[in-house]
C-alpha cells in the first residue's frame, strides 16, 4: 500500500475553519490525510503543539490563519509569521524537512485555496516519505 | 436579421493564446473613448473585447491588426485587463492557426525576421556598418556596456544617425563599450505583439544565449521597444541582465557630472513620449532632464505629453504596415508641434524616428522643423 | 475532579453524514473509547429529539462530559452548549467533531471517511476528558452611550437611544450637527427637501433631556473596556461665549474677512465668524483662527464691538474632559473622492465642471445662487452632461460602487429639467436603482425626456471641431449601444464623485481599534449577519463610515446600532467570555513579553507584584500570549495545551 501521510492541520476559528467549512458546504473535495484542529487565532498556537504533533505521529503540520490585515485579533497571523521563522530554524536543527511544516494564508471565502492548500501540501509530503519516528524526541 | 451564437471555442483558443484577462471587461467603453484611432477613424475596442468573450471574434478582420499597443486604453481601464494582451492573443491564433490572413506587409517583416534577423532584410553582416568609422570596439568578456541600437538604426540610412549619435557621445566620454557581434538578432517586441509568438521566443532564445555566452551584464538600448522586452519579458526566458534606455544612462551621467554640454542649441525643442518608453515602463523624466541641460534649448510640450501622449502609430508590429495618409497618428502630432512653434521634434524611439520623418515630408514641414534623436541633441551640444 | 463520563452522539444529518460514513459503526467504536459509557447515533441531534437525548442521558445516567459528532461547531457549538446548561452541566465541558463539513462532504467517497470519523471523535473524546468548567461572569456597565459624528446616521442613533430615557453624547467636530446631509437639496426619489425632513431632527436632538450635543469637539483618548469606557473629548474653542450668545449673528454680518465656505463645498465664500448654514445646530458662531485678522494680526476685534450680549471670548482656550459610557458608536460618515485626479475630465480647469457635491449646493435654495443653476458667468445652460461613476467602479480609484450616485444623477437630471429645461446627458455604465421606488423614479425621469447615453466618458475638452462646439465642453464617450464614438457639446458637466472614506479613517481607526476592509470603510463583525458591530466589543459603527450608503440605508443602519447598544443597556451588564486567557501566578517570571503581545492592550504588569495581570474583561481569547509565554504560565481556556495535545493524540493515535 502506498504511504498516506498524516498531516495535523491547525485552522484558526476566524477564517480558516470557516474557509474549511465553506469547502464542504460547497462540496470540493480534497484527499483525506489532514485533521483538523480548530484554534482561536494562528498567533495562539504554540511551536510547542507544533513539535508534539510530529512527535506523535504527524507526517507534517499545516498551519491556516488569516490572509494578513484580516486577522481577527488584528495582528495574531503576523505573529504566527515570525514564529514559523524561528521554528523552521529548530526544525533545521532536527533535521527535518521545511516542507514539513506549512503556514497558508485561507480566507473564510476561500474553500477552493483550502482544498488547493491539502492537496498540495499532502503531495508533497507523500514524496518526501514519513517522517523518521524520533525525529523530534530523540 | 443576422442571428449569432456564443461561440466558446474561438472565445477559449483566444484564452489559450493569452487573452484571458478579457473576462474582466464591463463593457463600458472608455477604451474606445481613448483609443488614438478614433481621432482619425472608427475603432471600437470595446466591441473586440465583446466579441472576443462571445467567440464572435471576426479573425478576417482588418481590425484584428489595427491596434497599435500605445497603451493609453490599459493605463485608464476601471477593471484593469490587459487590452494589449487581449488584441496579440487574437493576433496569436490568427498567426499560429492560420484562421485569417496576415497583412501583407507584416507577413513579408516576419519573414524577414525569421530568415535574416532583422525586419528590413538586410544581410546581417552588414548590422555593424554603421559604426565602421566610429572605432566603436567589438564587445568582449568585461567591457562595463553593450550598445545595442535596435535594427532601424543600424541598417536605415536616415536613422543611422540615432546609433552614430549614440557612439560619438560614448567614444567622448571614454565609456568602455563594445558592439555585439553581427550574430545579434532582432529583440522580437513588435513581431510578438504581432501574434509570432514562436519567432519571438528564437528570436529571443538566440539573443539570450549570445549575450550571456558573452558575459554581457549592462546593455543600453536606443530603442524603448527593446528596452522594454529585454526589460520585462526576456528575464522569463532567462535573459537577465540590466537594462538601460540611452537616456536613462545619458541622464545618470548628467548627474554623476561626467556628461557636460559646451555647446548651445537655441532652439524650441518639443519632446514626443515613445509609448514604450513612458506608458509602458513609466519613464518620463530623464529625457526632459537631459533636453533641460542643453544649453539655449527651450523645452515645450505637446498639449497631451507623459501619460497622456500620442502614440506615432509605430507599435504593435504598425510600423512594418501601410496606414494611409489622413489616419497618420504622427500627422496630427507633427501639426500640433508646428502650432506651438517648435523648430525640432525630440524623440527617443526609432519607430517615432521613421514616422515622424515620413509625417515632415508628407505635410510639407520638412522645410521648417527638424526631427533629431535625443542622443543627436546630445552629441551636438557636447 | 470527578471522573469523566462521556456521552457521545453521532448524527446522521439525515443523509448527509450517514451517506458516506457508517455512523452506527462510528457510534460502536466510541463506546470502546476510554471513560465513554454511552454513545449513540441520531437522524438530527440538533432536533428537539436529539436534544432531549442528551439531557436524557445527562440526568438519568449522569453524563457528566458531551461530544457530538455531526457538523460544525460555528454553526451549532452553542446549540449544545445551552443543551448542557439546561440539563445542569458546565457548557465547555463540550467538544463537537466535524463530521460533516470536514469529512463527509469534504472527500470523494470511500471506506476512508468512517475511518476518518473514528479519528475525529476518538480525538473529541480524548479532548473532552481534559476540560474543565469554566465561569461565565457579569460586569455592570455605564448606560450612557458616545456617539461619534452628528450626520443623519448619528442623530438617529441618538434618537433611538434616547428616546428610552438612557443618556447619548453626540461628538461632532464641524460647528454645526447635520453632517452631509444638510448640504443636499432634494433628497431622491421622494423629492422632499432634505432641510425639512432634516432640521426638525436636528431641532430634536438640540432639545432632548437625554442628548448632550457637543459641537466642535474631538475623541481624542479612549480607555477602558466593553460597557466601561473612559473617552477623552477635546472641544476646540469657539471664542464665543455659547451661555451668552443668542444666536443674532450681527458678528457674522459685520465681520471684513472672509474664507471660502466649507459647507457650500468652495462655491462660495463664508466669513472668519460664522455659523456653517442659516439653520446650523447649535445656532452659535465660532472663529476660524486661520481666517480672523484679530488672530492672523491682532488687529480687528469688530465682532466684539458689535456683540451685544457680550458673547465674544478672544482668551477662550481648548477644554479636555472624560465621559464614562458604555456603548460607543461610531458614525463618522464619508469623504467625497477629488475630482482632481482624473485629470482629462478637467476638474479646476473648466470653471463649468462642478462635483456633485458643488451641484447640490448650486440646486439649494440656501446655496451660492439661491437655487438657480447657472454656469459660473452666470447664464442658465442649455444642455449639461452628468457623468456617473468618477472614482467609483474603477479599479484606479475605487473598485467599489458608491451606490448613490446614479440615483442623485436622476435627481440631478429632474432638478436641471425644472429649473432651466436645459437638455440633460447622462453617461453611465449601469443604472443601478435597486432600492424602493428607485426603478419608478427612473422611469418618471426618462418620462421627462432625459437622454441616457451607456458609454464611460473618456475626456471634456473644450477644443472644439466644429462650429456648434465653440464655446462648450466636449464630452467623449463611446456610445456602447450604438458602437460610435460620441462627442456631446454641452454647457455645463457634473462629475458624480465616488463617496470615500473618511482622510483620517486610519487614525479614527487605531483610536477606536476598528479594522478596515479593502475599500478602507470600517470593517463591521459579519457583512451580512451583524454589520452595525464591530471586532471591538462594544464598539458600533453606522451609516457610511462601514461603507457607501444613502438615507434609508444609513438610517436603517444607525436604528441597528442603536438596537444593539439599547440591548446591552438593557441587561445593564456583560457576560465576560469564558474563552480566555489566565495567568498562573506562581510561574509567571514577570518578564513582559505577554504585555506587548496583546493586541487587546489587556495584559498590564503588576509592579508591585513584578507580574503580569490579565484583564479577563479585556481579553478576547485569542491566545497569543499562552503561545508566547516563556515560563507556561499563562493559560489560553479552552484550548490549554493539554487540550490540544489531547485532541492531537486522539487524531494520530
Amino acid at each position: 500500500m502506498s504511504f498516506e501521510p498524516k498531516i495535523v492541520g491547525f485552522l484558526c476559528n476566524w477564517c480558516s475553519y470557516a474557509g474549511a467549512d465553506l469547502a464542504g458546504v460547497s462540496r470540493l473535495k480534497c484527499v483525506p490525510n489532514v485533521h483538523i484542529i480548530r484554534l482561536m487565532c494562528s498567533g495562539g498556537l504554540s511551536p510547542f503543539l507544533i513539535l508534539k504533533a510530529l512527535e506523535a505521529g504527524a507526517d507534517g503540520v499545516l498551519i491556516c490563519g488569516c490572509s494578513p490585515g484580516d486577522c481577527h485579533y488584528r495582528e495574531g497571523n503576523y505573529k504566527a509569521i515570525r514564529r514559523m521563522a524561528l521554528l523552521k530554524r529548530i526544525l533545521g536543527q532536527f533535521g527535518i524537512e521545511q516542507e514539513r511544516v506549512q503556514l497558508h494564508w485561507v480566507c473564510a471565502s476561500c474553500g477552493d485555496e483550502f482544498v488547493d492548500v491539502v492537496n498540495k501540501m499532502t503531495a508533497e509530503i507523500k514524496e518526501l516519505g514519513p517522517l523518521r519516528a524520533g525525529a523530534i524526541s530523540n | 436579421m443576422e442571428v449569432l451564437s456564443p461561440y466558446k471555442e474561438a472565445t477559449d483558443v483566444i484564452f489559450e493564446a493569452g487573452g484571458e484577462p478579457l473576462k474582466l471587461c464591463y463593457q463600458c467603453g472608455l477604451c474606445t473613448g481613448i483609443c488614438p484611432w478614433n481621432l482619425v477613424r472608427s475603432f471600437l475596442v470595446r466591441r473586440i473585447m465583446h466579441e472576443a468573450q462571445l467567440g464572435a471574434t471576426d479573425f478576417g478582420s482588418e481590425d484584428t491588426w489595427t491596434c497599435v499597443t500605445c497603451r493609453a486604453c490599459v493605463q485608464r481601464c476601471p477593471r484593469g485587463v490587459e487590452i494589449i494582451d487581449v488584441m496579440r492573443a487574437i493576433r496569436r491564433a490568427v498567426a499560429s492557426l492560420g484562421i485569417g490572413t496576415v497583412p501583407d506587409a507584416l507577413r513579408i517583416s516576419a519573414k524577414n525576421i525569421t530568415g535574416v534577423g532583422n525586419p528590413l532584410g538586410e544581410a546581417p553582416e552588414k548590422r555593424n556598418d554603421w559604426a565602421r568609422d566610429l572605432k566603436a570596439k567589438d564587445f568582449a568578456s568585461g567591457t562595463e556596456i553593450l550598445y545595442f541600437p535596435c535594427c532601424v538604426p543600424s541598417y536605415d540610412p536616415d536613422v543611422k544617425t540615432v546609433a552614430s549619435s549614440t557612439a560619438t557621445i560614448l567614444n567622448k566620454l571614454k565609456i568602455d563599450y563594445g558592439l555585439i557581434g553581427t550574430e545579434a538578432k532582432c529583440c522580437g517586441e513588435s513581431v510578438r505583439k504581432a501574434g509570432y509568438e514562436d519567432t519571438f521566443q528564437s528570436l529571443a532564445q538566440n539573443n539570450i544565449s549570445l549575450f550571456s555566452s558573452n558575459d554581457v551584464k549592462t546593455v543600453v538600448v536606443s530603442s524603448p521597444h527593446c528596452y522594454h522586452t529585454f526589460k520585462n519579458e526576456y528575464p522569463e526566458l532567462g535573459g537577465k541582465f540590466k537594462v538601460m534606455h540611452i537616456t536613462q544612462y545619458l541622464a545618470s551621467l548628467i548627474a554623476k557630472g561626467k556628461l557636460k554640454f559646451s555647446k548651445e542649441i537655441n532652439k524650441k525643442v518639443i519632446y514626443s513620449d515613445p509609448c514604450y518608453l513612458g506608458r509602458h515602463n513609466d519613464v518620463y523624466d530623464e529625457p526632459r532632464l537631459i533636453l533641460q541641460g542643453i544649453p539655449g534649448l527651450e523645452l515645450i510640450e505637446f498639449p497631451d505629453a507623459r501619460e497622456d501622449g500620442l502614440c506615432c502609430g509605430g507599435g504593435g508590429g504598425r510600423i512594418w504596415m501601410d496606414t494611409p495618409k489622413g489616419e497618420r497618428f504622427s500627422d496630427i502630432r507633427v501639426e500640433q508641434a508646428a502650432k506651438k512653434g517648435a523648430d525640432v521634434i525630440a524623440l527617443a524611439c526609432p519607430y517615432c524616428f521613421l514616422n515622424y520623418r515620413d509625417s515632415l515630408l508628407s505635410t510639407g514641414k520638412a522645410e521648417s522643423m527638424q526631427v533629431k534623436d535625443i542622443a543627436e541633441l546630445v552629441a551636438e551640444a557636447i | 475532579m470527578e471522573e469523566p463520563r462521556i456521552g457521545v452522539y453521532v448524527c446522521h444529518c439525515g443523509t448527509n453524514i450517514a451517506g458516506t460514513v457508517d455512523v452506527e459503526e462510528v457510534a460502536k467504536y466510541a463506546e470502546t473509547l476510554p471513560n465513554v459509557i454511552v454513545s449513540r447515533h441520531y437522524p438530527y441531534t440538533c432536533s428537539d429529539p436529539g436534544q432531549e437525548l442528551i439531557k436524557k442521558d445527562i440526568k438519568e445516567l449522569g453524563v457528566n462530559r458531551v461530544v457530538v459528532a455531526s457538523c460544525s461547531p460555528r454553526l451549532h457549538e452553542r446549540t449544545f452548549q445551552t443543551v448542557l446548561r439546561e440539563a445542569g452541566l458546565n457548557p465547555y465541558l463540550f467538544q463537537m467533531a466535524n463530521i460533516r463539513e470536514h469529512c463527509s462532504w469534504l472527500h470523494e467517497a470511500s471506506p476512508e471517511l468512517t475511518e476518518k470519523a473514528k479519528r475525529m471523535v476518538r480525538a473529541a473524546v480524548n479532548r473532552v476528558s481534559q476540560h474543565v468548567p469554566l465561569e461565565i461572569r457579569g460586569l455592570p456597565i455605564f448606560p450612557a452611550t458616545l456617539i461619534v459624528g452628528g450626520g443623519i446616521s448619528g442623530m438617529q442613533a441618538a434618537l433611538e437611544i434616547a428616546n428610552s430615557n438612557h443618556m447619548v453624547y453626540i461628538i461632532e467636530r464641524e460647528p454645526s450637527i447635520g453632517g452631509h446631509m444638510a448640504q443636499f437639496d432634494k433628497t431622491f426619489p421622494t423629492l422632499d427637501c432634505a432641510a425639512c425632513i432634516l432640521t426638525p431632527k436636528m431641532t430634536e436632538v438640540a432639545r432632548h433631556p437625554f442628548i448632550r450635543v457637543l459641537t466642535y469637539s474631538e475623541v481624542v483618548g479612549i480607555s477602558g473596556f466593553v460597557g466601561n469606557f473612559r473617552v477623552k473629548i477635546r472641544r476646540k474653542p469657539r471664542y464665543v461665549d455659547e451661555g451668552k450668545c443668542i444666536g443674532c449673528l450681527i458678528c457674522q454680518e459685520k465681520c471684513p474677512w472672509t474664507a471660502l465656505s466649507e459647507f457650500n463645498a468652495g462655491t462660495s465664500e463664508r466669513k472668519a465668524i460664522y455659523t456653517p448654514f442659516a439653520q446650523a445646530v447649535p445656532n452659535i458662531p465660532v472663529i476660524d483662527t486661520e481666517h480672523c485678522v484679530y488672530f492672523l494680526k491682532g488687529k480687528c476685534r469688530a465682532c466684539e464691538k458689535f456683540c451685544d450680549a457680550k458673547a465674544i471670548r478672544f482668551e477662550q482656550s481648548e477644554l479636555i474632559f472624560e465621559l464614562d459610557v458604555g456603548n460607543i458608536i461610531i458614525a463618522t460618515g464619508f469623504d467625497t473622492f477629488d475630482a482632481f485626479s482624473i485629470p482629462q475630465y478637467g476638474y479646476g480647469r473648466y470653471p463649468n465642471v462642478f462635483t456633485s457635491l458643488e451641484f447640490e449646493r448650486l440646486c439649494s435654495p440656501t446655496g451660492p445662487t439661491e437655487g438657480h443653476i447657472m454656469l459660473a458667468d452666470g447664464r442658465p445652460p442649455d444642455s449639461v452632461a452628468i457623468i456617473h461613476c468618477v472614482g467609483s467602479r474603477d479599479k484606479n480609484y475605487h473598485e467599489y460602487c458608491s451606490r448613490v450616485c446614479c440615483m442623485h444623477a436622476l435627481k440631478y437630471s429632474h432638478l436641471i429639467k425644472e429649473k432651466t429645461n436645459a437638455e440633460v446627458y447622462q453617461m453611465y455604465i449601469d443604472m443601478r436603482c435597486f432600492g424602493k421606488g428607485y426603478e419608478e423614479f427612473y422611469d418618471r425621469i426618462q418620462n421627462e425626456g432625459v437622454n441616457f447615453i451607456r458609454g464611460k466618458v473618456a475626456k471634456v475638452t473644450d477644443e472644439p471641431i466644429t462650429e456648434e462646439e465653440k464655446n462648450k465642453l466636449i464630452v467623449l464617450v463611446e456610445d456602447t449601444l450604438l458602437g460610435t464614438m460620441l462627442r456631446v457639446p454641452v454647457d455645463m458637466v457634473i462629475l458624480c464623485v465616488a463617496l470615500e472614506p473618511r482622510k483620517d479613517a486610519n487614525e479614527v481607526a487605531r483610536l477606536f481599534h476598528l479594522g478596515r476592509s479593502a475599500d478602507g470603510f470600517f470593517l463591521e463583525r459579519h457583512p451580512k449577519l451583524d454589520p452595525a458591530a464591530t471586532m471591538s466589543e462594544g464598539i458600533l459603527i453606522a451609516g457610511c463610515c462601514q461603507g457607501p450608503k444613502d438615507i434609508p440605508d444609513s438610517v436603517a443602519h444607525a436604528s441597528a446600532a442603536a438596537a444593539r447598544a439599547l440591548a446591552m443597556i438593557a441587561r445593564g451588564k456583560i457576560e465576560v467570555p469564558a474563552v480566555t486567557a489566565s495567568i498562573d501566578e506562581d510561574q509567571c517570571s514577570g518578564c513582559k513579553i505577554c504585555n506587548l503581545l496583546c493586541p487587546f492592550d489587556a495584559i498590564s504588569f503588576d509592579d508591585e507584584a513584578k507580574i503580569s495581570r490579565i484583564n479577563e474583561v479585556l481579553c478576547q481569547g485569542c491566545g497569543v500570549c499562552a503561545a508566547a509565554c516563556p515560563s507556561g504560565a499563562i493559560t489560553h481556556n479552552y484550548f490549554t495545551a493539554d487540550e490540544i495535545t489531547a485532541e492531537i493524540e486522539g487524531v494520530l493515535a
